[in-house]
């Protein structure tokens, strides 16, 4: 049991190490996949050490002062071992781990010193997002929070070249950091009123009813803003879309699977404390909802297959929270795994589709099923467990996100969760008949892709049915009424139904169908993506640079004009004193004279 | 009147006058030849102070050594410039006026200070009292003092050689 | 007599020399006040050492001695190239350093 204590530390330090050696190690970095190599071996350690942690159940807290003040730290670092962290820990290693190895097919042609610094952020991404889990306080949890955001720029942003890329990476920077400014604040009027960042101090004063902090509803709405920003709820979810301009992998391990998960993460942690405010809690689920249904509509009229894949992880984080919201958290955080597989599944295996054909649009693909069968099959699992269609994982931890919505008396959003269960088995059906089983338009170069690549699909198509097929001989708890299971089941291949009536079988057309009265104005809109885009962009072009015309303005003329006068003034004043120098020597005495005489007047007058 | 105040005031008058001889006179050399004067007259003041060794020592260095190198200076300045050498003064009144008021200033701090106190009966024998100082406490310093000598010495030469 | 006799007759020597140093235009005459001055500093020493019974001031007298020779020796040195440089020694026109 000693080792275990050391076990986490461990498995967070791996990662770092890694991370040091390319960063520093100029020469290794650059060796490209050498650094692959250090990288993914320090992450299958440390998958390695989450596996024993998890298996133990292992439960520890270990913190050491971090900011000494008067009468204890101010604040500590530490690791919090808990069920919790175990299950996120073997999450974020796992999909690290499948990830890193993937993209060394994937990025096979990148040249050798951007694949070294790709693996580089991988390291840093991977020892952050473990150290956010492990955090036992707000704080520490703060600076991971910083750190995972400032990787997704880095990997969002890896092809920098891109004007897109570079664009969407300073878009996700910026939305996100708008959340963390929430956070920050909420962490720190926190900390002011009860004086700890630590969880377990906390929890035992929101137990003992000792939280009794008139703005503690302000307070945890603010901390719910980071999670906001950081797992893309609506309003400030434009940015995820966008954010799929990094390579496919990263999409996968950041944007779907760990780190948007990590407002989902910090809300599940903080339970205790958003259950006093049940105001704030309300609002939690009802944005979460209202998310889930919105980023389902705009998933339905993309063409571009990663960004339906990323409205549809928007959505389902809509999910999750709005369980969150409901009180049951282990249903979201339950949602969270499994989404985490069957998403990262989806992505990588959208990568695989991308890499063979060479472009994000579905409508460029087509009969793929033949040219790829094992790929077509891996990403037929994942869609049909992220549509909830038993006995995939995905099935029985929506059903739990329903009931517990249900539970809860949230009708509202339970409608609208119920009506994305619907969207979600119709979009992404929609994509698997059109890419996959459509006529083959492609250009025919359509191969399977290599087995670094196919390795983690398979991987991870194994484990997302494994958990589902557990899950069916665990019985699986009823998660509310009786009706829930065929409803949800029904609402799910109902979807499937309508794509394959549109998409494959050709029944319907979509042109018509989105052209009939309601539905017209709902394609129109979420076409525009709900005009939020424009809208930033307005406030954008609006506010800061307006801003920035302003400041430059006071720049030029007052701050470059104060310096101006000022400079002119020493100028002139410089060359009237130089006169002063006459060059004489006994000029000069003259003046030590004179200090002499200052000094002893001086001496007679103000000394006494 | 004791002799020794009746040798002050005669030391002291000599002392002033040819000090204000050697600002004041327009001939360099004769000057210079003040100045000797005024250093002997200083040498005397330690004389009446109960200094002999600083009066030897005021003899010989500066009234012998630098007077010596003054003149030498001056001879050589003058073959180079090839005139006499007169010296005509600037300012008069305004360092006269500035002399003036720093001699108030210092005086001004006698006049104030405390009572000066009484002549204590001499120690024993000065020499013997420096020689012991020079080789005691202040060793370090005297050699250091020796240091600095052989680099002026080292110095001048260098600044005063012809470029060959 | 009394230390303030030597002090004042120190002073007024120092101020004499001070009244060279700021009048003189010849560069050796400067240096002949410099050395007024100094010799008013050693009065006030070898005085203050008479009237205190402390061997110190006649020590620093001596170095001081020795340091005004040092001090004379390059200064006239440097008086010498100037000369030979700018064939004056008229420290009205030394003024190289002119702002």
């Amino acid at each position: 049991m000693r080792l275990l204590v050391w076990l986490p530390l461990l498995v967070l330090a791996l990662p770092f190490t890694s991370f040091l050696l390319l960063a520093v190690v100029a020469p290794l970095r650059r060796a490209g996949r050498v650094a692959g190599a250090v990288g993914i071996a320090a992450i299958a350690a440390s998958l390695g050490g989450a596996l024993l942690i998890w298996n133990e159940g292992f439960r520890h807290t270990a913190t050491w002062a971090w900011l000494p003040g008067d009468g204890g730290p101010m604040a500590t670092v530490g690791l919090l071992v808990d069920p919790l962290a175990n299950a996120m820990l073997v999450l974020v290693t796992l999909v690290s781990f499948l990830v890193q190895v993937y993209s060394l097919a994937y990025l096979a042609d990148e040249p050798a010193p951007a694949l070294g610094r790709y693996y580089t952020y991988q390291s840093l991404f991977a020892f952050s997002m473990l150290g956010l889990v492990l955090s036992p306080g707000f704080l520490q949890m703060f600076v991971f929070w910083e750190l995972v955001g400032l990787c997704s720029y880095l990997l969002i942003g890896y092809w920098y070249q891109r004007p897109a890329a570079a664009r969407a990476a300073v878009k996700a920077f910026w939305i996100t950091k708008l959340g963390d400014l929430g956070f920050i604040i909420g962490i720190v009027m926190l900390w002011a009123a009860t004086g700890t960042f630590e969880f377990a101090t906390l929890f035992a004063k929101a137990q003992a009813h000792a939280l009794a902090i008139p703005a503690l509803g302000t307070i945890m709405f603010l901390i719910y803003l980071g999670a906001v920003g950081k797992s893309a709820q609506f309003p400030l979810h434009v940015w995820l879309p966008d954010a799929m301009e990094g390579p496919t992998p990263v999409s996968a391990l950041i944007h779907a699977a760990t780190m948007v998960t990590a407002g989902v993460y910090m809300v599940t942690r903080a339970q205790p404390l958003f259950a006093l405010v049940p105001d704030v809690l309300a609002l939690i689920g009802w944005v979460g909802a209202f998310t889930a249904l919105l980023a389902a509509t705009m998933a339905c009229v993309e063409n571009d297959i990663k960004r339906v894949l990323a409205y549809s992880t928007v959505s389902q984080l809509g999910y999750m929270m709005a369980a969150a919201g409901a009180g049951a958290a282990e249903a979201g955080f339950f949602h969270l795994l499994t989404h985490g597989l069957f998403k990262a599944l989806l992505f990588l295996g959208a990568g695989a589709v991308i890499h063979a054909v060479g472009s994000n649009d579905i409508f460029r693909m087509g009969g793929l099923f033949r040219a790829m069968p094992q790929t077509g099959l891996v990403f037929l699992v994942g869609t049909l467990a992220l549509a909830g269609v038993p006995p995939l994982a995905g099935f029985f931890s929506k059903e739990a996100v329903l009931g517990g919505v249900w539970a809860a008396h949230m009708t509202w959003p339970f409608v609208m969760l119920a009506l994305t269960a619907f969207l979600t088995a119709f979009y992404m059906f929609r994509v698997v008949f059109t890419a996959f089983f459509g006529p083959a338009t492609a250009a025919g170069h359509a191969h399977e892709p290599a087995w670094a690549m196919r390795g983690p699909l398979w991987l991870l198509a194994a484990l997302t049915v494994l958990l589902g097929l557990r899950l069916a001989a665990g019985g699986g708890e009823a998660h509310g009424p009786a009706w829930l299971a065929p409803l949800s089941v029904g609402l799910a291949l109902a979807g499937v139904a309508l794509a394959w009536a549109m998409y494959q079988r050709g029944a319907l057309d979509p042109r018509r169908v989105a052209a009939a009265f309601p539905l017209s104005v709902l394609d129109a809109l979420a076409r525009r993506r709900y005009g939020l885009d424009a809208l930033y962009d307005g406030l954008y072009r609006g506010f800061v640079l307006a801003l920035s015309r302003l400041v430059g303005w006071i720049d030029r003329y007052l701050v470059d004009g104060v310096l101006n006068v000022a400079s002119a003034w020493t100028l002139r004043g410089g060359d009237a004193l130089r006169r002063i120098q006459s060059g004489v020597p006994q000029d000069y005495v003259f003046g030590v004279a004179f200090g002499v005489l200052f000094l002893v007047v001086w001496a007679r007058l103000w000394m006494r | 009147m004791t002799g020794e105040t009746v040798a002050f005031w005669v030391v002291a008058a000599a002392l002033l006058a040819s000090s204000l001889a050697v600002v004041l006179t327009p001939n360099l050399f004769h000057a210079v030849l003040y100045l000797a004067a005024a250093l002997v007259a200083t040498g005397l003041v330690f004389l009446l102070l109960d200094a002999p060794f600083l009066f030897g020592v005021q003899l010989l260095l500066y009234a012998g050594g630098v007077v010596t190198i003054v003149v030498f200076a001056i001879m050589l300045t003058e073959r180079l410039v090839g005139e006499r050498i007169t010296q005509a003064s600037r300012h008069v009144f305004n360092g006269g006026v500035v002399a003036a008021a720093v001699f108030v200033a210092v005086a001004g701090f006698l006049l104030q200070g405390p009572a000066t106190p009484p002549r204590p009966p001499l120690a024993g024998d000065t020499t013997v009292a420096i020689g012991r100082a020079l080789v005691g406490p202040f060793a370090v310093t005297l050699e250091l003092l020796g240091l600095l000598l052989v680099a002026a010495l080292l110095g001048a030469l260098y600044l005063a050689r012809t470029e060959e | 007599m009394s230390l303030g006799a030597y002090l004042t007759l120190a002073a007024l020597v120092f101020a004499i020399g001070l009244f060279g140093v700021l009048t003189r235009r010849n560069a050796v005459g400067i240096l002949l006040g410099i050395e007024l001055m100094l010799n008013a500093v050693n009065i006030n020493l070898v005085a203050f050492a008479r009237f205190h019974g402390d061997v110190a001031g006649l020590v620093f007298t001596l170095f001081t001695i020795a340091i005004t020779v040092a001090e004379v020796a390059v200064g006239l040195a440097i008086v010498i190239v100037i000369f030979r440089v700018r064939r004056t020694v008229d420290a009205d026109r030394l003024d190289l350093l002119r702002g």
